[in-house]
C-alpha cells in the first residue's frame, strides 16, 4: 500500500493517533441512508447516541428514532424494546423502508439486528446496518450501509465500487491536509471575512483573471456555492465576468438519488444568478477524487490566472495546481484552517456551523462571507 | 453430502476441546475436509492436532496488523484439519463475547471459502453466558449443536440450562454426548436426560487415561494412539456426527424434574 503524507508504514488513519474528536461512523450510516433515501432509521441503543446529528437528520426527510436501550438492556438485551419502536415507527410513519442501524452498545452485547426485524418484513423493507462508532475512518460506516443495500439490491454492484472507491479517496484528502492529518489540531475561526472580501473584490476591480471552485461535499454545497455567486454577481456588476472562470462539482448523473438531487439544483442556482458554470469537475460525493481533474484544468486551460477561491474542501485539489496565484478558500471545518495555512493557501475562511443550515435545503442559501461580499461591495459603491 | 456446521456446548472442564480436537482429527481420517474453530480466549481447542503448539490467535493478530490475511490465522493440523483459535483477553479485562463476534466475522472476510469444509466444529468456552458466545450461531452458520455432559448433577445442569438457550433461539440439538466421569450407571443417566429433553444420546466416551496421557504430549488419540479402543470410540462418534439427519428442538426440563433424574441414579440409593 502507499504511504500516506510520504511517511513511511503510515497507509492508513489508524496509523495517525488523532486525538481530537471526529466525525462518528454511526453518524455516518445515517447520512448515507438518508442520501438512498431510507424513510427511517432506527438507532438500535442508549437515547443519546448521535442526538444532533439524528435531529438535524430529521430536517432532511428522514426520520430518525431510537430504541433508547438502558442499564437493563445492556445486561439483559433490548431486542424488545427495538421491536417496540419498529412497531411504533410503522405506527407513526407507514414507512415504506426502515433501516436499523448498530451503535456501540448493542454491537458490543452482540445484538442481532435482523433478528427484530423478521416479525415485520411484511410491513415495510429492512436495512440492518451493523454499525458501531469505533472505527478510525468515518467512511466504514458508509459501507456498513451500501453492502446490505447491495445484498438486497437497493444499489448496483457497480455504484458500490464506485462509492468504495471515492470514500478509499476522500479519506486518503482527509489523511493528507484535513482533519486527520495531524494528531491534535486546535479550531480556529480563520481570517477575518470583511477583509478578505476587500481583498477578493480589490482583484476584481484590478481586472484580474481568477477562477471560482465548488469542490463541495454533498449538501454542503447550498451555501458553498453561494460565495461563488455572490463573487461572480460582483464580477458582473464590475463588468470583469469574462475575467471569471467557474468550475463545479455538481454533475447530476453522479451519486446515490438524493445526491443526484442536490446537483440539480444547485445547477438552477447558478441558472437563476446568471452563474455560467465553464467545466464540471465531477459529481457532490467526489469532492474527495476531483484533484486531479482541477490540477489538468488549472495547469492547461487556467495557468495564467491570478486568483483562485475554492469553497468546500478546499484541501482536496493538490497545491500544486495553483502556483503564483492567491488562494482564497472556504472551509467549514475549524479544524481545517491550520493544514490549509500550511499547504499555502492565502486566505483561509470558516463557515461556522455550515452543515446544519444546509439540512433539509433544496435551493441556493446565503453564506456569511457571501453576505460580507456583497455588502463590503455595496458599500464602496 | 449434507454440510455440518456444528458447535459443542457445554460445562467448562467437561471435555470440549478433547472431544472437538478427537472428532476433528476422526472425520479428516475418514477423508472429510474438516475445519476447528476454537472459541476459548485460553486458545487450545486445536493444540493437540499441532503437536502440542499454539497458533497465532485471529484477535491478537487483527490488534498488530490492519491487512489480516487467512495464511496469518488458519492453519493445516493433523490429518489436514483447518486450526483456527478466536483468542482474547486475558481472564478479568475486556470482552471476550465481543471478541468471538469480530473473530467470526473477520474469518468470514479473509476466508469466505471457510463454508466448503464438510465439517466446521467451532468449540465454545463454558456456559453461554452472554451475546457472543453464541456468534458461533448467529453468525458462523452453525446448523447442529451438540451438548457434552457427563453423569455428575452440574454437568447436567449446565447441559440443561444450554438447552433452554438454544430453544429459546430455536437451534437444532444433535444430540446429547456423554464424556464420562466414571459416574454411577452415567450412560443410562444420560441417555434418559437425552431423551426426556427430545434428544438422543448420541455418543459415550468412557474413561480412558490415553485420553489424557495423549494431550498432555500435545497430540490427539487419533494420531499418538491410532489402534486404542478409545481412538475407535472417537471414530464412531464421528461417523454418527457426519451422517445424524435428527436433530431436534430441545425441550429442557425443569430444575425439579432434573433433581429428581439426577437422584434416580444416585450411587447411594
Amino acid at each position: 500500500m502507499e504511504d500516506i503524507k510520504g511517511i513511511k508504514g503510515i497507509t492508513d488513519i489508524a496509523d495517525i493517533k488523532i486525538v481530537h474528536p471526529r466525525p462518528s461512523s454511526i453518524v455516518a450510516s445515517l447520512y448515507t441512508l438518508r442520501d438512498m433515501k431510507i424513510d427511517v432509521a432506527i438507532l438500535h441503543g442508549p437515547p443519546g447516541c448521535s442526538f444532533k446529528h439524528a435531529r438535524l437528520l430529521e430536517e432532511d426527510g428522514i426520520h430518525v428514532l431510537t430504541s433508547a436501550m438502558d442499564e437493563n438492556d445492556f445486561v439483559f438485551g433490548g431486542l424488545d424494546k427495538l421491536k417496540f419502536t419498529i412497531e411504533k415507527a410503522i405506527e407513526l410513519f407507514s414507512p415504506k423502508s426502515i433501516a436499523i442501524v448498530g451503535t456501540c452498545t448493542s454491537m458490543i452485547i452482540g445484538e442481532e439486528l435482523s433478528e427484530a426485524v423478521s416479525d415485520y418484513e411484511d410491513k415495510a423493507s429492512f436495512i440492518c446496518v451493523e454499525i458501531h462508532a469505533g472505527y478510525a475512518n468515518n467512511t466504514d460506516g458508509v459501507i456498513a450501509v451500501l453492502e446490505p443495500a447491495v445484498k438486497s439490491g437497493l444499489l448496483s454492484e457497480d455504484e458500490f465500487s464506485r462509492q468504495k472507491e471515492i470514500l478509499q479517496k476522500a479519506t486518503a484528502v482527509e489523511i493528507k491536509a484535513g482533519a486527520a492529518s495531524q494528531e491534535y489540531l486546535a479550531p480556529s475561526r480563520g481570517d477575518i471575512k470583511y477583509k478578505v472580501a476587500e481583498r477578493l473584490i480589490q482583484l476584481l476591480r484590478e481586472n484580474k483573471k481568477g477562477v471560482l471552485i465548488l469542490n463541495a461535499k454533498k449538501e454542503t454545497a447550498y451555501m458553498f456555492a453561494d460565495e461563488i455567486v455572490a463573487t461572480y454577481e460582483i464580477a458582473k456588476k464590475l463588468g470583469v465576468s469574462e475575467n471569471i472562470s467557474v468550475l463545479s462539482n455538481t454533475d447530476v448523473n453522479l451519486g446515490l438519488p438524493r445526491v443526484r438531487e442536490h446537483a440539480e439544483n444547485i445547477e438552477k442556482g447558478y441558472k437563476e444568478a446568471g452563474v455560467v458554470v465553464d467545466d464540471i469537475i465531477g459529481g457532490l460525493d467526489e469532492y474527495g477524487v476531483t484533484g486531479k481533474t482541477v490540477l489538468n484544468l488549472m495547469k492547461t486551460k487556467y495557468a495564467d490566472s491570478d486568483f483562485v477561491l475554492i469553497a468546500g474542501v478546499p484541501h482536496a485539489i493538490p497545491p500544486e495546481a495553483f502556483e503564483n496565484m492567491e488562494i482564497f478558500s472556504i472551509t467549514n471545518g475549524p479544524r481545517q484552517v491550520l493544514p490549509l495555512k500550511e499547504i499555502g493557501h492565502d486566505h483561509v475562511i470558516v463557515e461556522i456551523d455550515l452543515h446544519p443550515k444546509t439540512l433539509g435545503v433544496d435551493k441556493i442559501i446565503p453564506s456569511e462571507f457571501g453576505d460580507n461580499l456583497r455588502s463590503v461591495f455595496s458599500d464602496s459603491l | 453430502m449434507v454440510q455440518k456446521i456444528i458447535a459443542i456446548y457445554g460445562k467448562g472442564g467437561i471435555g470440549k476441546s478433547s472431544t472437538a480436537s478427537n472428532v476433528a482429527a476422526a472425520c479428516a481420517e475418514s477423508g472429510y475436509k474438516v475445519m476447528i474453530i476454537g472459541c476459548d480466549p485460553k486458545s487450545d481447542s486445536s493444540i493437540t492436532l499441532l503437536g502440542g503448539k499454539r497458533i497465532p490467535t485471529v484477535l491478537d493478530t487483527l490488534r498488530e496488523k490492519k491487512n489480516i490475511k487467512k495464511e496469518d490465522v488458519v492453519f493445516e493440523g493433523f490429518g489436514g484439519v483447518l486450526c483456527t483459535e478466536v483468542g482474547g483477553p486475558e481472564p478479568g479485562v475486556g470482552c471476550a463475547g465481543r471478541g468471538i463476534i469480530v473473530a467470526i466475522e473477520t474469518l468470514k472476510k479473509i476466508y469466505p471459502e471457510f463454508m466448503d469444509n464438510d465439517l466446521i466444529i467451532y468449540d465454545v468456552p463454558g456456559d453461554v453466558v452472554c451475546g457472543g458466545f453464541v456468534a458461533p450461531i448467529k453468525k458462523g452458520f452453525v446448523n447442529e449443536v451438540y451438548v457434552l455432559t457427563s453423569g455428575e448433577y452440574m454437568p447436567l445442569y449446565a447441559a440443561n440450562n444450554i438447552c433452554r438457550g438454544f430453544s429459546k433461539i430455536g437451534m437444532k440439538l444433535g444430540g446429547v454426548i456423554c464424556n464420562s466421569r466414571n459416574a454411577f450407571l452415567e450412560r443410562e443417566l444420560a441417555e434418559e436426560f437425552a431423551n426426556k429433553i427430545g434428544s438422543k444420546l448420541i455418543g459415550y466416551i468412557p474413561k480412558d487415561p490415553i485420553v489424557q496421557n495423549c494431550e498432555r504430549d500435545g497430540f490427539s488419540v487419533l494420531e499418538n494412539a491410532p489402534d486404542s479402543e478409545i481412538a475407535e470410540i472417537y471414530r464412531k462418534l464421528a461417523k454418527e456426527i457426519m451422517e445424524n439427519s435428527d436433530s431436534v428442538n430441545p425441550t429442557p426440563l425443569s430444575d425439579d424434574e432434573l433433581r429428581n433424574l439426577s437422584k434416580k441414579y444416585a450411587a447411594d440409593e
